[in-house]
């Protein structure tokens, strides 16, 4: 009798050790990969007209008008792109993944945006949910690609893919080689948002690996905190 | 001179920086100005550098306020601790300010060693270009 329970139990382990093996690690920091013989950035920017619908349209151009004199940005009082932005291109800033398999954390650099992407019976139920720009993440292994579904967003206007808080945002991850030996990740993006879109929006984002990253502390709000201070004390405040 | 300079990492680092951050639309990024002076103020800091020069110039002497890339993208491009100091004469190359005032936007810096860090503005990348076509 004790002889089969230590079987099985070697047999259960040995089984999910293989399903985990069987399964390619992200873990590590990974910088904007340009193609060879393409234009630095990674392809950010640009692109062809997005499918937006007419009402999409007009909460986008009230926003660009309010924003355009100054040319301010979210990023600039310190809040981070939110999703897909942060996906795509986080800035320009590299990004670290740390993978586990219930749960998967991805931390951009630029102003610390962390995204957690629950697995299996990590998966928070959908009415435990809270929404933000970031969304809330769920994963599902599908071979070697990792499939990430986002919901629980809140509309944005102020980022290059805009969308509603209706918006259901689909990442597939795999690895590959790029032709230096190079580790590659690439992530396919399709956001469906019947708000603001006509059709699924669909875009791809690749990562380089880099060997032994690291990433570097992001304390954005410390400027506002240091120029308080500078105006607290020309006003005199704290002098008996 | 040692010479520390990303010219791959800052094209991504740059625009990227410039979308992602401070509204950069009051510097104009396709000129390049070198301003050499004396550090009263420098704090490495995100989103962006904050740095005060003491200067000496055919206007005269005066403070001068500059702003520059994040700490972050300046690593990258060769910034380390305590390169620049208080009281340390520096050049920092800038974009300067579309309507001329005194300040801009600081993208490279020589240190009171000689050591540059930062990243080639647009325009300093056109010139090496146009020097290598011997049109300049």
């Amino acid at each position: 009798m004790k002889t089969s329970i230590i079987v099985l139990a070697t047999c259960l382990s040995f089984t999910s050790s293989v399903a985990v093996a069987q399964q390619p690690d992200f873990t590590g920091v990974w910088t904007t990969y340009n193609e060879p013989g393409a234009a630095p950035g990674g392809g950010r920017g640009g692109g062809p007209p997005l499918p937006m619908t007419d009402s999409a349209k007009q909460k986008v151009a009230k926003y660009q008008a309010l924003v355009q004199p100054t040319g301010d940005t979210p990023g600039g009082y310190c809040l981070g792109t939110g999703m897909p932005g942060s996906m795509l291109g986080s800035g320009g800033y590299p990004m670290e993944i740390v993978q586990r398999p219930e749960q998967i954390m991805i931390v951009y650099e630029a102003h610390n945006e962390v995204r957690r992407v629950y697995l299996g019976n990590r998966i928070v139920p959908d009415a435990d949910r809270l929404p933000g720009r970031n969304g809330h993440s769920s994963g599902r292994w599908d071979g070697n690609t990792l499939v990430v579904e986002t919901t629980h967003l809140v509309e944005q206007v102020d980022q290059r893919y805009a969308h509603s808080d209706k918006a259901k945002i689909v990442e597939r991850y795999h690895q590959e080689k790029g032709p230096k030996g190079e580790t590659v990740l690439v992530a396919e993006m399709t956001m469906t948002d019947p708000v603001f879109y006509t059709a699924p929006v669909t875009t791809v984002k690749k990562w380089e690996k880099v060997p032994n990253g690291h990433l570097l502390p992001y304390e954005c709000a410390e400027e506002n905190w240091i120029k308080h201070l500078e105006q607290l004390e020309a006003k005199g405040a704290g002098k008996k | 001179m040692k010479q520390i300079v990303l010219v791959a990492a800052v094209l991504v680092t740059f625009g990227a920086s410039l979308a992602a951050h401070h509204s950069a639309i009051q510097f104009d990024f396709t000129n390049s100005k070198a301003v050499t002076g004396v550090v009263k103020k420098f704090i490495a800091i995100n989103p962006h550098m904050q740095l005060v020069l003491h200067v000496k110039d055919a206007k005269g002497e005066r403070d001068i306020e500059f702003e520059g890339h994040s700490t972050n993208n300046m690593y990258r491009a060769g910034y380390r601790d305590n390169m620049i100091k208080v009281g340390d004469t520096i050049t920092v190359y800038i974009a300067p300010l579309k309507d001329g005032s005194d300040g801009g936007y600081v993208t490279a810096a020589t240190t009171a060693n000689g050591t540059r860090f930062g990243m080639r503005s647009r325009a300093e990348l056109e010139q090496e270009r146009l020097k290598a076509e011997g049109k300049k």
